[in-house]
């Protein structure tokens, strides 16, 4: 089949009879000789944003680095980001304040709340809607996706706050999507022009039943619905606005082992780049691991008890409470780490335009505590990386500001989102972009 | 005389007007305010561990005349001749026992707030007693709208097509909310559910056959499909629809498209559309008593009339209680009240307990399952819950418990005399679930036990708490009852803490995969990696209480189980539990009258849970009139 441009297989969509077939490179080839597939593609330079995750804060002594500037030394923690010392830009002490309101839940819950959505904990879920949902809903509307939700780890006590990050409004969450066969086959699978138009008629007909019932129903319920409705409208626009096609599919190699989480994150990471390749969205949240959580690490070799025991020393977990629990942690989080190293050097390894993708991305790094231990929630650290909108890298600031000010400024200064206001942002954050 | 009083007169006159212009304290704004800071309607609410007591605040969102309301209700707690003796200042201050503790520090800021509330209320005339703030209307009317939840999804799907392999299982998971998984507040449609529903549903689609086709067949399959997946007849408007995509689809699109509609997705707890309403019953009766979709002859009977009136009503839940559906209907009941999902998930530590596996975790699960069922379906009194002196075990678990093997797979085993288990209380669902890997949480059994059994909210540590104990050492060897001790001492933590537990430190005889232990064995880690860990066994203390129950202590899972089986509020829970899983959401104020009647015909009927399920449905789909 002839391979068609993006513009002219969405035209076709409605013009051709002809069966178009959508597929994917394999990953091999993806990253190493047909990037330039999809430096085709790029006409306008479009910047990407991905709210990274992962739970139970850092140690912070082996996270935090000593020197601030450019000139800083990598921490054990931070040690797999070293070739990608100027792609990254280590923010310190930044304040989660709606943190510490006071309201339901456990501190977890409240922290996580308050860093992704700047409101407090409702006793189910976050307050208001998550910054890459702010994002995504100014951004969003040209891509097939408004945003894409992508999780890894799975174990966790399991309530909403502690499963999801990503919110579109009070308690309403946007749960990840965390089986990579199934990401692939939202992204990637193979649909007909029929199957398109099928799905059109019949979601045009949901869309009517809605449209009906919503007349008989009190404005609390209406509101509902239309919820329902939105969700209904993403997946129509899911549908029928296809990624560009390629000749060949191959779905994620995967055994099935449901818990090697250090797989599966990068089989995600993988995903991901693909669909920003495509430009099928223009932003993500990943959730490496949940918030409280109780991952294992075989891999690592400590399996005595799960994440959430080690960052406390309280003898939780054996041995947690001593020098070699802060040692355990430091090399959990150094695993975060490695894992976010892996999806940098993903999206760099891709050609968009002149450029790799990485330059184009705009990638924050979040925990919902400073040192877990305390679930402390002010003096929080991320890592800011990428090169969209001219980011400011290869440094480590420390920050007096809330995050609620760092993500308003990275809203608008580097994904030009226009956001006006965001809970418990008041200044701007100064020197993100370079001038 | 006469003309001397006048300047008195005028004297108070302004008097008056000066301490007008001081301004008066307003509640809503000076007061409510700093008592939520301090925490009191954290337990002062109809859930919170204080509900017995007369002070319930309002809910969270309340508006300010609500608020304006309550605070003048809180006269009742002010002694209008001794303004300094009021409850309502000496219990938050401690300077008379409180169980939540000292929540406003004598002589701060917010004390002098109070008082100067204290003052104007002592001033207030006594009034006849304010029931304001509990009497508006329930928020929760607002909202009929109700989603499937997966498991009524994946039964209406059996019902309607015979598709039994449970597609909602591909589903994003569902939220716990008050307990349950069908709570409206956590029924939202995420993209990701939206394409989930899409994806099923096309699957299902794929099997349905075409019906033989004569001229009018479109229009039979849609109006006679519809109604099923509807649970009512179809609209002129949706048949017109319906029949359109019939004609470019086939039976197939028609099923696809229903399958993801509103009109199959949301079921109504009331409708504005007449000819819905007797439909919108069998709906309600349906997925509460069957937890699937109404099959034909109950919509029939509906759309005949026979649910109108109470008594056809109350007939048909009868008849509907003897379905099998009701038996699994229950079974979804009681696995998400006693967390089935956590008991599955649990892991405990395989030195310390070889005995378990993911089997015995299952087995855990099928005997409360069992357990329930039999109360229920054979008209047991359903208080035995909590001292009932048998189960229903397999060789695993009769191993574990220290029993005799049952004769078949889970049959039922009589506790002997001097067994210290009984009902819910000795089972592993209860004594492993609220274990950690390696050792017993007094305070996690502390909290099932008020949350589940008491429908007691207790409020979370405030923010920046240090929750970490002192951990147990080689010098200082201590059980983790010693450690929660710590607790106590420290006031931040005292308040709540006493209220839980001491409850789970009477569980302490039973380990943490719920097998006897005469000694509790603790580990202390060494530092030192070619060193094992130090094991020591310390002597257990199994003294508890229930703080708020008067004469309740216990030491052993039995003794607590007669105190709850006669215990109005666990009664009382048992029914709130019921109630919430049925409507969807918690109760509110609004809800009193009907809860009371349900409540006064399950006591009357000796704790038979099914006139419990039979009440419930009365009195909410024909509540009483004042």
């Amino acid at each position: 089949m002839q391979p068609l441009s993006r513009r002219t297989f969405l035209k076709g969509l409605t013009a051709s009879k002809a069966s178009a077939w959508l597929a994917l490179p394999p990953l091999e080839a993806m990253f190493n000789a047909s990037g330039a597939a999809y430096a085709a593609e790029a006409a306008v330079p479009e910047t990407r944003f991905v709210l990274w995750f992962n739970g139970n804060g850092i140690p912070e002594k082996y996270w935090i680095p000593t020197e601030t500037g450019r000139d800083f030394t990598l921490t054990p923690c931070l040690s797999p980001l070293a070739p990608f010392r100027s792609d990254i830009h280590v923010i310190t002490g930044l304040d989660n304040p709606a943190a510490r309101l006071p309201g339901p839940g456990n501190d977890h819950h409240r922290s996580m709340s308050a860093l992704m959505t700047g409101t407090q904990f409702t006793g189910r879920g976050a307050g208001g809607p998550s910054i890459d949902h702010v994002i995504a809903a100014s951004l969003g509307g040209n891509s097939r996706f408004r945003s894409l939700q992508i999780g890894v780890s799975q174990e966790s006590f399991g309530e909403s706050v502690q499963r999801n990050m990503s919110w579109a409004g009070y308690d309403r969450p946007l749960p990840p999507e965390m089986l990579p066969h199934r990401l692939f086959d939202r992204l990637f699978g193979q649909r007909e022009l029929g199957w398109i138009e099928r799905k059109r008629s019949v979601l045009d007909a949901v869309r009517g039943d809605a449209g009906e019932l919503r007349r008989s129903l009190g404005r609390s319920d209406q509101a509902r619905l239309d919820e329902h409705l939105s969700s209904v409208r993403d997946l129509e626009r899911a549908i029928t606005s296809l990624p560009p096609p390629y000749h060949q599919v191959d779905p994620p190699e995967y055994d099935g082992d449901m818990k090697d989480w250090p797989r599966i994150a990068r089989l995600q990471s993988d995903l991901l780049v693909h669909a920003f390749a495509t430009h099928q969205t223009r932003v993500a949240s990943y959730m490496l691991t949940k918030c409280q959580g109780l991952t294992r690490f075989p891999w690592l070799g400590y399996t005595a008890a799960r994440h959430h025991d080690y960052t406390h020393r309280d003898g939780k977990a054996p041995g947690a409470d001593g020098p070699d629990g802060q040692r355990i942690l430091r090399d959990i989080c150094r695993w975060h780490v490695e894992e976010f190293a892996y999806l940098l050097a993903k999206l760099r390894s891709v050609a968009e335009g002149g450029a790799t993708l990485l330059d184009r991305c705009c990638l924050l790094f979040v925990h919902e505590h400073a040192e877990a231990n305390d679930h402390k929630n002010n003096g929080l650290s991320v890592i800011l990386a990428g090169h969209a909108a001219n980011l400011n890298t290869g440094l480590h600031s420390r920050a007096t500001g809330t995050i609620g000010d760092l993500y308003r400024t990275v809203a608008n200064e580097v994904m030009a989102a226009a956001l006006e206001r965001f809970p418990t942002a008041e200044r701007n954050f100064r020197d993100l972009v370079k001038s | 005389m006469r003309v001397s009083a006048k300047p008195v007169l005028l004297a108070a006159v302004l008097a008056g007007l000066l301490a007008a212009q001081k301004p008066a304290p307003r509640f809503a704004r000076d007061l409510y305010p700093l008592l939520q800071k301090a925490g009191c309607p954290e337990c002062h609410n109809p859930d919170g561990v204080a509900s017995v007591t007369r002070l319930h605040f309002p809910e969270a969102d309340a508006g300010s005349p609500r608020i304006e309301a309550f605070g003048r209700s809180l006269a009742m707690l002010v002694d209008r001749a001794k303004p300094e003796e009021s409850l309502l200042l000496q219990k938050p201050t401690l300077r008379i026992p409180h169980t939540g503790g000292k929540r406003i520090v004598p002589g701060s800021p917010e004390e002098a707030a109070l008082r100067s509330w204290i003052g104007v209320l002592a001033r207030l005339a006594p009034a006849p007693a304010v029931r304001a703030a509990t009497t508006t209307a329930s928020p929760a009317e607002q909202t009929l709208l109700r989603r499937l939840t997966h498991s009524q999804y994946d039964n209406a799907v059996r019902d309607l097509l015979g598709d039994v392999s449970r597609p909602a299982r591909q589903f994003p998971s569902e939220d716990y909310v008050n307990g349950f998984k069908n709570q409206y507040q956590a029924q939202s449609v995420s993209p990701i559910l939206a394409e989930a529903y899409g994806t099923a549903a096309e699957k299902l689609a794929r099997s349905v056959r075409p019906p033989e086709c004569s001229a009018d067949c479109a229009d039979r399959f849609v109006t006679g499909f519809g109604r099923k997946a509807f649970r009512r007849p179809l609209t002129a408007e949706e048949r017109r629809r319906y029949a359109g995509l019939y004609g470019r689809l086939g039976a197939p699109g028609v099923v696809e498209a229903m399958l993801q509609s509103p009109g199959f997705l949301f079921w109504t707890a009331s409708t504005s559309v007449a000819e819905w309403k007797r439909y919108a019953r069998a709906s309600r009766l349906s997925f509460f008593l069957w937890n699937t979709t109404p099959d034909e002859p109950l919509l029939d009977r509906a759309a005949r009339g026979d649910l109108d009136a109470p008594e056809g009503v109350e007939r048909e839940v009868r008849r509907m209680l003897d379905d099998p559906r009701a038996r699994e209907a229950l079974d979804e009941f009681v696995s998400e009240w006693l967390r089935f999902d956590t008991v599955a998930a649990m892991v405990k530590e395989r030195r310390s307990f070889p005995q378990f596996n993911r089997e015995v975790a299952l087995a855990m699960a099928e005997e409360s399952r069992a357990f329930v069922a039999d109360l229920v379906w054979s008209g047991r009194n359903f208080m035995e819950f909590f001292n009932g002196g048998h189960t229903f075990v397999n060789a695993d678990l009769a191993s574990i418990y220290g029993l005799e093997a049952p004769e078949s797979e889970f049959g039922r085993v009589a506790y002997p005399a001097d067994s210290e288990r009984s009902g819910i209380l000795g089972q592993g669902t209860f004594l492993a679930v609220t274990s950690k890997p390696a050792e017993t949480s007094p305070t996690a059994r502390g909290l099932f036990v008020r949350e589940q059994f008491l429908c007691q909210k207790v409020p979370q540590p405030p923010p920046g708490t240090n929750t970490n104990l002192a951990p147990a050492s080689a010098e200082n060897p201590l059980t983790t009852r010693q450690r929660l001790g710590a607790h106590v001492t420290n006031e931040a933590c005292a308040s709540c803490h006493n209220l839980i537990d001491p409850i789970g430190y009477g569980f302490e005889k039973f380990n943490a995969v719920g097998a006897r232990q005469e000694k509790i064995r603790i580990t202390i880690p060494t530092y030192n990696r070619r060193e094992p860990p130090k094991t020591l066994e310390l002597d257990v203390d199994s003294r508890g209480w229930i703080a708020g129950i008067p004469n309740s202590d216990f030491s052993t899972p039995k003794e607590l189980g007669r105190i709850l089986a006669t215990t109005p509020q666990c009664q009382q829970c048992v029914v709130k539990q019921v109630f919430r899983y049925a409507m969807g959401r918690s109760e509110t104020a609004a809800d009193r009258p009907v809860l009371e009647r349900v409540f006064a015909e399950f006591r009357d009927s000796q704790f038979r849970f099914k006139q419990l399920m039979i009440a419930v449905v009365r009195w909410t789909e024909f509540p009483p009139a004042d």
